[in-house]
């Protein structure tokens, strides 16, 4: 496969889950704002849905203020923030262009669907359908895209990389949801925690990371700080799980099989390191350094990225 | 009952179809009976109401919409505007034996082009016996020094070749073009059989119709026959400018549908004379490249030095014999239209036959007698740039204004080898579903074909891009120039011999069908029973 052709595969799985992330965050944050206790602020809601697409300093550049209206299209479907939602719902139709022949004819179709659906929202439907409705635009259509990667595609380097674009980029995303959701807690009141207020925040969190049912399933109890954490970073049969990820990177990279040597620096050797340790880990270990200890998984995962990119997806 | 004639067409679609009897209907003869082999698509039709067609128009627009057949439409870039290439419902029919002439024309058109092509790099014998003046070769921007003794595969130059040709009211058809640079379009005949399939699906059954679809697997073939000596398995690849090229589409719908992969210049690079491309896996050897770049841009080395698309070096490796390119660099010296008028005469040189495809009658303005000519008679003509394509820089004499035709004058006396004109061709009308009015009207349109030649292997495909002048009135075709097309229908009707055989393999076949049916319909019925 051309390493041109590698980059945009690898490229377009992580803009569809980017995409995704970033919507269901926005709606998340915005719906269950609505009827949060204590009558959140709005503006903690909109900081919080800026903060984590990473546009916070972007919005400030170009608005005076907070305002909902100009936060929402400014996230969603401002085609000149090259962090939107539109542009990397473009970016994953360039890409997709870019490897038409490697791609099934469904899949293709499927995201120059989402593309035009996209594009073709109008500011003024935004505002009066509000975040809901584009979010589970971008929602369903990611599902579908996923749907056909995974059934139309044969198990070769095209789906593989597609894969791990998918997989790198939920880890990182889950840990972006993670951070931001932490700076938002700690930023509640000292008196008011382990109140319903803090509970809200762990529910929110998870629903940000689309885990909440199946957490109930799994734990039968309400969301608090311990079993949150434990789920979103360590649970190794959950697939939206950090430890998840990591491993599913790691088989990824080995079934793609570079040609290099498993030593010290090779991401093989990258990939296994960062999904190993994660089994060994319980949720006590990040006691204290949390923050830290996301912040040292993000850098992992963008040098990993990077490596990747320059040894193998460079041309 | 089915009309036989324009006026006995109900329901009010044909209502307003104007023959007019300066131009040769396909549809219709002057007196407006129906032409036998469209009867059967205007009973069809008949049964339609205007909304009706409207609809499935519609339905065949989405289809092309879904399947990315789109343009962008680059002045109005901020919401990323893209149209479909527009495509018109009411398929041009070519019957099987006019069709059988013109197959036989083109094969031997591109031959001789071929054997032309060979000389001029080679020899250049036709030159030297006076058939074709040797001026005119070695102005043309398009002949390259740098293929003088080059050698391909074969000894084939334009392995495709894209015959444009047009019906004049004289009933004949006339080549009013050779392409033999890079010729496009293929996708679109190939995507307009497959929404035609779709939207008027039982349209098919009332004909035998040739089928279109093996042409990515006949160019394959063409592009591994002429791998370079010694390789029995070739790595072979489309190239192209990037997704950005208007033609990008064509480009990764031939790819593909041949199995190959789509390179850009930055995906290649050459070593020891050898092209490589660059994959995740390291360097891997490419043989055969079917190019979608012009000449110029192809290696900077050797042509354009601003070239960023091309891959420097390939022409060194070309010229050892290490890849092959299809077409040949330099064919362009050919397809010039000043060359043009030369084909008839080289067919008789290189191949001892008569042309069977009429030539339209060409002037070039560098000689002082045709110049004159054209000078006086600019009304009458159609001036053409000789190395342009795309419909660019061409003047309709019979449509341009005083002032125009005045400033053509001195453009062309300005540098007269670059222009030739020819008489005003009547290009056939055919009738075209006219979206605003929701009903047909005829529309002149011209039919582009493609062959291909490889090592001991020759295909012209049976059928083509039927392309429509959409403005009223209008001659240019061209799909920058408000063109649009038809899916064309070359029929396989042959009453003696083919049909016979056919209808006798399809009764063999439904024999066979229908006992494992039967059994298989019995057994349900049976269970359905108890």
């Amino acid at each position: 496969m051309l390493s041109r052709i590698g980059n945009s595969l690898f490229w377009m799985g992580r803009y569809i889950e980017r995409a995704e992330h970033i919507a269901r965050y926005t709606k998340v944050q915005y719906v269950s704002s609505l009827d949060a206790p204590l009558a959140q602020s709005k503006d903690f809601v909109l900081e919080s849905i800026l903060s984590m697409a990473g546009v916070y300093y972007k919005y400030f550049g170009l608005y005076p203020q907070l305002n909902e209206e100009d936060v929402i299209n400014f996230v969603t479907l401002e085609e000149t923030n090259p962090f939107s939602i539109l542009s990397y719902i473009s970016g994953i139709r360039e890409n997709a262009r870019g490897t038409r022949d490697c791609i099934s004819l469904e899949l293709w179709e499927a995201i120059n669907q989402c593309y035009h659906r996209v594009n073709s929202y109008s500011a003024a439907r935004l505002q009066s359908e509000g975040v809901f409705r584009i979010a589970k635009l971008v929602e369903e259509s990611t599902s579908v895209i996923k749907g056909y990667i995974d059934n139309t595609l044969i198990r070769n380097e095209v789906w593989m990389l597609i894969s791990l674009g998918i997989h790198l980029e939920r880890a990182i995303q889950v840990s972006l949801i993670l951070l931001t959701k932490i700076r938002d807690i700690d930023k509640i009141d000292k008196e008011k925690l382990g109140g319903p207020v803090e509970n809200y925040q762990w529910t929110t969190m998870l629903k940000s990371a689309e885990s909440f049912d199946m957490f109930k399933r799994y734990y039968a109890a309400n969301p608090n700080r311990r079993n949150t954490l434990e789920f979103l970073i360590f649970n190794p049969a959950f697939p939206k799980s950090i430890s998840f990820n990591l491993n599913y990177i790691h088989k990824s990279i080995r079934d793609i099989a570079f040609h290099e040597k498993k030593e010290a620096g090779s991401i093989n050797f990258m990939a296994g390191k960062m999904a190993n340790s994660f089994k060994y880990m319980t949720i006590e270990d990040t006691e204290g350094g949390l923050t830290e200890f996301l912040n040292k998984t993000l850098k992992d995962l963008y040098d990993l990225a990077n490596v990747l990119e320059e040894k193998y997806l460079n041309f | 009952m089915e009309a036989s004639t324009l006026a006995a067409v109900p329901n009010g679609v044909f209502s307003d179809y104007e023959l007019n009897p300066k131009f040769l209907d396909e549809v219709f003869d002057n007196h407006g009976n129906i032409n036998y082999h469209y009867e059967k698509v205007l009973a069809q039709f008949a049964q339609y109401l205007p909304e009706n067609f409207k609809e499935l128009n519609e339905h065949a627009k989405l289809s092309f919409f879904n399947q990315g057949v789109t343009f962008a439409v680059y002045s109005d870039k901020a919401k990323g505007v893209e149209r479909i290439f527009p495509f018109d419902l009411f398929p041009r029919i070519i019957p099987a034996e006019e069709w059988a002439q013109l197959e036989k024309g083109i094969l031997q058109r591109n031959l001789a082009l071929n054997q032309f092509i060979f000389d001029i790099y080679h020899k250049k014998q036709i030159l030297k016996d006076g058939i074709v003046p040797a001026e005119l070769i070695f102005t043309s921007k398009h002949y390259l020094k740098a293929m003088m003794d080059v050698n391909p595969v074969g000894g084939i130059y334009n392995h495709i070749s894209g015959t444009d040709l047009i019906k004049h009211s004289d009933g004949q058809y006339y080549v009013l073009e050779d392409n033999v640079r890079t010729p496009s379009g293929i996708s679109y005949v190939l995507s307009n059989r497959e929404t035609m399939k779709r939207t008027l699906f039982s349209l098919f059954r009332k004909f035998n119709i040739q089928a279109v679809q093996d042409y990515p697997q006949q160019l394959l073939a063409t592009m591994q026959s002429v791998a370079p000596e010694g390789v029995d398995m070739p790595t072979c690849a489309v190239l192209t400018p990037g997704m950005y090229n208007s033609a990008y589409f064509e480009h990764a719908f031939l790819a593909l549908n041949m199995g190959l992969p789509l390179v850009e210049g930055r995906d290649l690079y050459v070593e020891k004379n050898f092209v490589y491309m660059k994959t995740i896996y390291g360097p891997k050897r490419v043989d055969v490249l079917y190019r979608r770049i012009d000449d110029d841009y192809l290696d900077p080395l050797s042509f354009n030095p601003d070239s960023v698309l091309g891959i420097p070096g390939i022409m060194g490796a070309y010229r050892e014999g290490n890849i092959s390119l299809l077409n040949a660099p330099g064919t362009g010296a050919s397809d010039d239209k000043a060359v043009y008028s030369y084909v008839p005469a080289m067919i008789k040189y290189y191949l001892g036959e008569e042309p069977i495809l009429n030539n339209v009658h060409t002037y070039r303005c560098e000689i002082e007698s045709d110049y004159k000519y054209v000078m006086e008679n600019m009304e009458k003509l159609v001036i053409k740039p000789v190395d342009e394509s795309g419909g660019y820089g061409i003047l309709v004499g019979c449509k341009a204004t005083k002032e125009q035709i005045s400033e053509f004058k001195q453009i062309i006396t300005a540098n007269r080898r670059k222009y030739i004109a020819q008489p005003t061709m009547a290009l056939s009308t055919h009738a075209t579903f006219i979206d605003d009015d929701n009903h047909f009207e005829p529309r002149h349109i011209d039919l582009r074909t493609y062959s291909l030649l490889g090592k001991d292997r020759q295909f012209v495909l049976k059928g083509g891009l039927s392309r429509v002048a959409l403005v009223k009135g209008s001659l240019v075709v061209n799909s920058s120039q408000g063109g649009g097309s038809k899916d064309t229908w070359v029929l396989d009707d042959n009453p003696t011999s083919h049909q016979n055989g056919s209808f006798q393999s399809q009764s063999q076949s439904q024999g066979g069908q229908s006992q494992s049916q039967s059994q298989g319909g019995l057994s349900q019925s049976q269970t359905q029973g108890g």
